[in-house]
């Protein structure tokens, strides 16, 4: 745990983060909105003292509740990853700021993470789906997507559609939906 | 449904099928663009056309398709298509508890299959707090570095043949089978080995394994600069792949490469070294980089990769310490809620897996990060400009496993 770090982050982005900076193991997390995206992840990858210059995961979460998309950046000023989550984006439209102008490699990153849950990353100019077939209208790594063989963990409900298109709110069983509580 | 002889065609007609196959695989999509940059690319401009190279291209390394925009021999731009070979292991491994979801991993990068368990692993270790004893993290680096020289040495035998020469993948798959035969001595597998777990590896070191490794050890240098032979001191495939495909520093940072790609460029960033992990710290190796970026140097990259892990392997095997190979832990795991990162230096960059918990014994979500399919989508970089014949070294040069790529 890099605490040098953790003060760096709080006093730079005290407007910013939505909550506290969190520590563990060798990782360090902070939460914004996801209208910050491009302000934070600017000064994380300009800044001397951050320096964060290499983009080493982008993905997505569903919680179940609301979307969140994850970053995880490297730095040689800390011997931690840094992981950025922009928390909160609606399960029914969520959307959040392109990174492809600091990192162009972010684009096909992004258009999984489209493809799999349906996060609208504004200013990606080829944000189509990249896995799926064109026609496909589900985004099968959202919660409410369930296998068909999920049998041991579901009661029965809705299970028997593989491609359950996605509909918004209480699509899935309260009960199939296990939330992140962290 | 009728043939050219005007009688009826039954289903099974072959005729009838290659009609139907020729159709699927138009360059041209049969619907409407979806994004600028598709109605873009899929407008010509004129004297160009467009050229479908796969999904049964042999240079693909898999099922991979790429459109082509030429103009004469000249590539303009590209479109790759995706897909082929998605499994949709992500949530294969969400809907499974902490240990079957490792082998799920397995087949993604299918010749370096041990890095793909170490990740998950690792997350799943740092989930759940567990202290994994010494002797299992010098076993799983001593079998990681054996396979990292496989894959190595595979690689430089799938570029030579992307470039018609015959030779090589014959001379690395002697390299590659003593490797897999020692390990699957050791695993019981030949190619997806299973071996790791949470909290250690799946048994000990054997004699059968030790005796074919120290056989191997004895001859391995010299075997290897054996095989350098066919290729550095080829003529034709040095001036082939010398100044082809040029990626700077920059730009491959900017395109998010990691790994032999991001060191051939100029920049030391070794997953090994930068975020230390496992037993690395305690091992002497050095990273290898070059300055050029181009194909040739991403080889030549690899070829000293090869001596830096036969200069790891001989360590592990002098310092291995006594002790057990498993950390104490019951069946079934229930890591608190939390998130991990782990990430291994694997043959082509930085493997990756994000796991979140949410207290049950499956993962709630469970990303895995393919070094592959980072490298693919630079291919739109530094194709355009080249000759239709150098898309499939540049293409190799980056060692792209579509097995990772589609997960």
């Amino acid at each position: 745990m890099d605490r040098a770090l953790r003060r760096r982050l709080e006093s730079r982005f005290a407007a910013q983060l939505s909550g506290p900076v969190r520590q563990r193991h060798d990782e360090t997390e902070i939460r914004i909105a996801p209208g910050d995206v491009p302000d934070v992840l600017r000064a994380l990858h300009d800044e001397p003292e951050l320096d964060f210059e290499v983009l080493l995961d982008l993905t997505a979460v569903d919680t179940g509740t609301a979307m969140q998309v994850v970053y995880h950046l490297w730095s040689p000023t800390s011997p931690d990853w840094l992981r950025v989550i922009a928390d909160g984006l609606s399960r029914e439209d969520p959307r959040v700021p392109s990174v492809t102008f600091l990192w162009k490699g972010a684009e096909w990153q992004e258009r999984e993470a489209y493809d799999m849950f349906g996060v609208t990353f504004e200013g990606n100019r080829d944000l189509r789906r990249i896995y799926m077939p064109p026609d496909y209208t589900s985004f099968p790594l959202r919660k409410d997507f369930l296998l068909p063989d999920d049998a041991a963990r579901s009661p029965g409900a809705g299970v028997q559609h593989m491609e359950r298109t996605h509909a918004p709110a209480a699509a899935a069983p309260e009960a199939l939906v296990r939330r992140a509580r962290s | 449904m009728t043939t050219a002889t005007g009688r009826q065609a039954s289903a099974d007609d072959p005729r009838v099928m290659l009609d139907e196959q020729i159709g699927v695989f138009e360059p041209v999509p049969p619907y409407p663009p979806r994004t600028e940059r598709e109605a873009e690319f899929y407008t010509l401009a004129d004297g160009e056309l467009f050229l479908n190279m796969g999904p049964q291209h042999p240079s693909t390394h898999g099922v991979l398709r790429v459109v082509l925009k030429l103009d004469g021999e000249r590539v303009v731009d590209l479109d790759p298509v995706l897909g082929y070979l998605h499994r949709g292991v992500e949530k294969l491994c969400e809907n499974a508890d902490y240990h079957q979801a490792i082998c799920y991993t397995d087949p993604l990068e299918y010749v370096s299959a041990l890095f793909n368990e170490w990740a998950p692993v690792m997350a799943f270790e740092k989930l759940h707090d567990v202290e994994v004893p010494r002797r299992a993290e010098y076993i799983r680096v001593l079998s990681s570095e054996l396979l990292r020289i496989s894959s190595h040495a595979l690689f430089m035998g799938w570029m030579a043949l992307d470039l018609g020469g015959l030779t090589p993948i014959l001379w690395s798959f002697i390299e590659r089978d003593e490797i897999v035969d020692m390990l699957s001595a050791l695993t019981g597998q030949r190619m997806l080995f299973n071996y790791f777990r949470i909290g250690g590896v799946n048994g000990d070191l054997n004699h059968d394994f030790l005796s074919r490794l120290g056989d191997w050890m004895t001859r391995a240098t010299a075997q290897h600069e054996a095989n350098l032979g066919l290729l550095n001191e080829n003529e034709v495939f040095v001036r082939r792949m010398r100044g082809l495909g040029t990626i700077d520093t920059r730009t491959a940072i900017r395109m998010c490469m990691t790994g032999p790609n991001l060191r051939a460029t100029g920049v030391p960033f070794d997953i090994r070294r930068a975020h230390p992990y496992s037993v690395y710290p305690e091992l002497r190796f050095d990273i290898p980089t070059r300055s050029e970026g181009d194909c040739l140097a991403r080889y030549l990259l690899r070829v000293d990769e090869i001596r830096q892990s036969l200069r790891i392997i001989d360590q592990c095997l002098h310092e291995m310490p006594d002790g057990p190979v498993m950390a104490k832990l019951p069946r079934l795991i229930r890591p608190r809620p939390g998130r991990a990162y782990a990430a291994v230096e694997g043959p082509r960059g930085q493997y990756a897996v994000y796991a979140v918990s949410d207290g049950t014994d499956q993962p709630f979500r469970f990303r895995i990060h393919d070094p592959s399919f980072v490298h693919l989508q630079s291919v739109g970089l530094l194709l355009p400009g080249n000759l239709v014949a150098d898309t499939m070294a540049i293409m190799a040069s980056l060692d792209p496993i579509m097995g990772g790529v589609d997960k």
